[in-house]
């Protein structure tokens, strides 16, 4: 099993993350929260690269690059769902993930069909309502109306349901590499009682705490990428998984990230500011740690994951 | 204080008074107000505390104060679960300034400032800078002495209500020779004076509570200097762990009393599926974990507040306290998202005036994870509680 990215993936992310500097890099999602409809300049940078032509459904190699463009996009917190249009079924520009008792997405006014798709495997259309308050305090997260959802029953649709739940993931993990690059600089830069931060060993555990959450979620994803890629049937919960570890890391990044800036990294002068700001919706979306962990432990009933070494832990019996 | 109190006829009269005076929307319509409607909103409320005698209880009874430690709990607790705005606007005047002004301050300044303080005079604490922050003594502005007077350059930031300020407590250089603990003073100076500029700063909770200060050629009267010139940072230090008794009472009855039956609330509320958190066992565990965290958050406070008011508080214990605190609240408010789910993200207005439960838990425990930074940075704590405390070598980069 290699759950590596393929080179051309890994190539083609970093073909996003610097067509994504041209156009602003950071400055991407500060001009979009002062003017929602710069948001489609981030929509034609990455058409421009053909990046809504890639079909994860189809292809292996397609869903790995749609997983590096996620992740790239999480790096400069694009404001812009584009996971979730990349995950996005036949008849539609995009697809979410929902709690079906209270929808809600980061997809306020961009003008796309939606999809929404439960856990469950069912899906029907969903229309974003109107943005009532700005995106400085919702982050583009807005009530999702669904129309009547199907009963596409959780064989056929695991797959889906798995995508819909695994490339935000990777859009996270882009937002933990930038968190913990700006951290470790920042670090570097500052000088406290005359020396730079990052000669306290006090600061380098916390830096190195948050680097080891930060990289298990990099080989979980992966691993989640590589399940969904060979259609295994713990597809679902093998992304359950990857988005409880991922959302668990999410706070200790951001913590110590905050941390580590002083007070500085609560003001919008610095973009971890941001960053944490806009990692919250996928975060809490469609369910926070609580629930995903309930989740998963219900997709897991009694079985367990058979995980990378599946195959020898089966060998020692069925536990 | 003159005899024993009757605590529980003391806590029927702050219960009757907080029935009748706490403004019953005070919540709705303090949320997304204007700067100005919520100085009058915390002005008027302060007034009204005032009036009862309940708005310094900390402070000595010839300044307007005098209550009991218990009485201060009970006090606390009332208004808490009354649910009374807190005093957010005046929390420097009535902590850091006061505390400043009793313990080091002349008989005139302490008569020139207590009453107005009492009247609604607003301070902000103007010590960090840009390249001094946990390093507070490497500061840089400076006073310089020309006669009666200091002239000030420099810039101070992360000033808290800054915008709002009628008077700081500055900490300056006046001589740039020293070292650099023994070249500081302290300074009262008037935020309307020529030359002070501020500058508000964006934050990541939406609100801007930060500023800048710059200072340009601002002239402070001699007779504002608190304490001896060069001997600020001294008379910092001092009034830093005074400071630290007075507000603990509070935050912690605070939390105890509002902030957490809040979150017990959030947990026996009905959810769309119609199950509470509570039945769930990992909430019920989690949610009595915090009740004992907080009953021993409470103890500690009351218990350091009583020895330090008798002379008694060790070198590290305010850390202990600051430490516990913080990183509590961020644990309560953290489970606090966790329990109110999905419409804890929705909800990212609060109402200004309020503490840890305003039911934005989203903005809460956001807000939360700040609280390990100023007056000492968790790590700076820890520092302190292993040196002083414990008295563990020094490390290298501290003792400079
Ligand atoms: C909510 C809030 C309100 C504030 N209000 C005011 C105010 O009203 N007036 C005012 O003057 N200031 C205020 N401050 C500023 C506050 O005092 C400083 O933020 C604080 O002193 C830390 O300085 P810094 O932000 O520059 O961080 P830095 O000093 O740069 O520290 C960054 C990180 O490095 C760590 N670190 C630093 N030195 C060491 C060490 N020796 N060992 C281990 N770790 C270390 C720190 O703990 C921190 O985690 C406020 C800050 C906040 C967050």
């Amino acid at each position: 099993m290699n759950t590596d990215l393929s080179p051309e993936a890994t190539e083609f992310g970093r073909e996003v993350l610097r067509a994504l500097e041209a156009a602003g890099g950071d400055a991407l999602v500060q001009q979009a929260e002062a003017d929602p409809d710069r948001r489609q300049t981030v929509a034609a940078a990455l058409a421009d690269l053909g990046v809504w032509e890639l079909d994860p459904r189809g292809d292996g190699d397609e869903l790995e690059a749609a997983a590096a463009v996620a992740r790239s996009c999480g790096s400069w917190a694009v404001p812009y769902p584009v996971a979730e249009r990349l995950a996005r079924p036949p008849d539609a520009d995009g697809l979410v993930l929902v709690d079906e008792a209270r929808p809600q997405a980061a997809v306020a006014g961009l003008g796309l069909r939606w999809a929404a798709v439960t856990l469950d495997g069912r899906r029907g259309p969903a229309v974003p309502r109107e943005a009532t308050a700005p995106p400085r305090t919702t982050a583009f997260v807005t009530g999702l109306d669904l129309g009547p959802l199907d009963d596409g029953g959780a064989g056929d649709r695991a797959g889906e349901v798995a995508l819909a739940l695994a490339l935000p993931c990777w859009t996270l993990l882009g937002m933990l590499d930038r968190a913990l690059a700006l951290t470790r600089e920042h670090v570097l830069r500052r000088t406290q009682f005359g020396r730079p931060l990052a000669a306290l060993q006090g600061v380098q555990f916390q830096v190195a705490d948050a680097e080891v959450e930060r990289a298990g979620v990099e080989v979980l994803a992966r691993y989640a990428l590589w399940s969904i890629a060979t259609g295994r049937p713990e597809a679902v919960a093998d992304a359950l998984a990857l988005r409880s570890a991922a959302i668990d890391a999410a706070d200790v990044v951001f913590r110590v990230a905050h941390q580590l800036h002083g007070a500085s990294g609560f003001c919008d002068e610095t973009q971890v500011s941001w960053l944490s700001r806009y990692s919250l919706p996928l975060r809490r979306l469609p369910f926070g740690p609580t629930a995903t962990r309930e989740r998963l432990t219900r997709a897991l009933g009694r079985r367990g994951l058979p995980g990378p070494y599946g195959a020898a832990a089966a060998l020692g019996g069925v536990r | 204080m003159s005899g024993p109190v009757d605590l529980d006829a003391f806590r029927a009269t702050v219960r009757d008074w907080c029935r009748a005076h706490v403004p019953p929307r005070w919540r709705e319509e303090q949320t997304g107000v204007s700067g100005e409607a919520y100085v009058r909103f915390q002005q008027a409320w302060f007034a009204e505390l005032r009036g009862a005698g309940y708005a310094v209880p900390h402070w000595p009874a010839e300044w307007g104060g005098g209550m009991s430690v218990a009485e201060q709990v009970v006090l606390y607790q009332e208004l808490a679960a009354a649910d009374a705005p807190r005093l957010v606007l005046a929390f420097v005047s009535l902590h850091h300034a006061a505390a400043t002004l009793l313990e080091a301050g002349t008989d005139e300044q302490r008569a020139r400032h207590l009453p107005a303080i009492l009247d609604g005079e607003i301070w902000v604490q103007g010590f960090s800078e840009p390249e001094a922050g946990s390093d507070l003594a490497s500061l840089r502005t400076t006073a310089r002495r020309e006669g009666d007077e200091f002239v000030v350059n420099g810039q101070k930031i992360w000033a808290s209500g800054g915008m709002h300020a009628d008077w700081c407590l500055l900490l300056a250089r006046t001589d740039p020779q020293a070292p650099k603990r023994r070249g500081i003073s302290y300074f009262l100076m008037d935020m309307r004076s020529p030359g002070v500029d501020v500058r508000p700063i964006r934050q990541a909770t939406g609100e801007s509570h930060f500023c800048e200060v710059f200072l340009t050629d601002v002239r402070i009267p001699a007779t504002q200097l608190v304490g001896p010139e060069n001997a600020g940072w001294q008379v910092a230090q001092a009034t830093l762990s005074t400071e630290r008794g007075m507000t603990m009472l509070e935050l912690a009855e605070r939390l105890g009393n509002a902030g957490f039956r809040w979150l017990v609330a959030a947990c026996t509320r009905p959810g769309p599926d119609g199950l509470r958190p509570i039945d769930d066992g990992a909430v019920a565990d989690r949610l009595a974990a915090l009740e004992t965290e907080i009953v021993g958050l409470r103890a500690l406070c009351r218990d350091f507040v009583d020895r330090s008011e008798a002379g008694r508080a060790g070198p590290a214990d305010a850390s202990v306290v600051k430490l516990f605190y913080s990183e509590l609240l961020q644990r309560t408010m953290d489970f606090g998202t966790q329990v109110t789910g999905l419409a804890s993200h929705t909800h990212l207005q609060k109402p200004l005036s309020s503490g840890w439960e305003s039911g934005a838990w989203m903005l809460d425990f956001l807000g939360s994870w700040e609280w390990t930074i100023p007056g000492g940075a968790s790590e700076i704590q820890r520092t302190i509680i292993a040196e002083r405390g414990l008295g563990l070598p020094r490390e290298p980069v501290m003792g400079s």
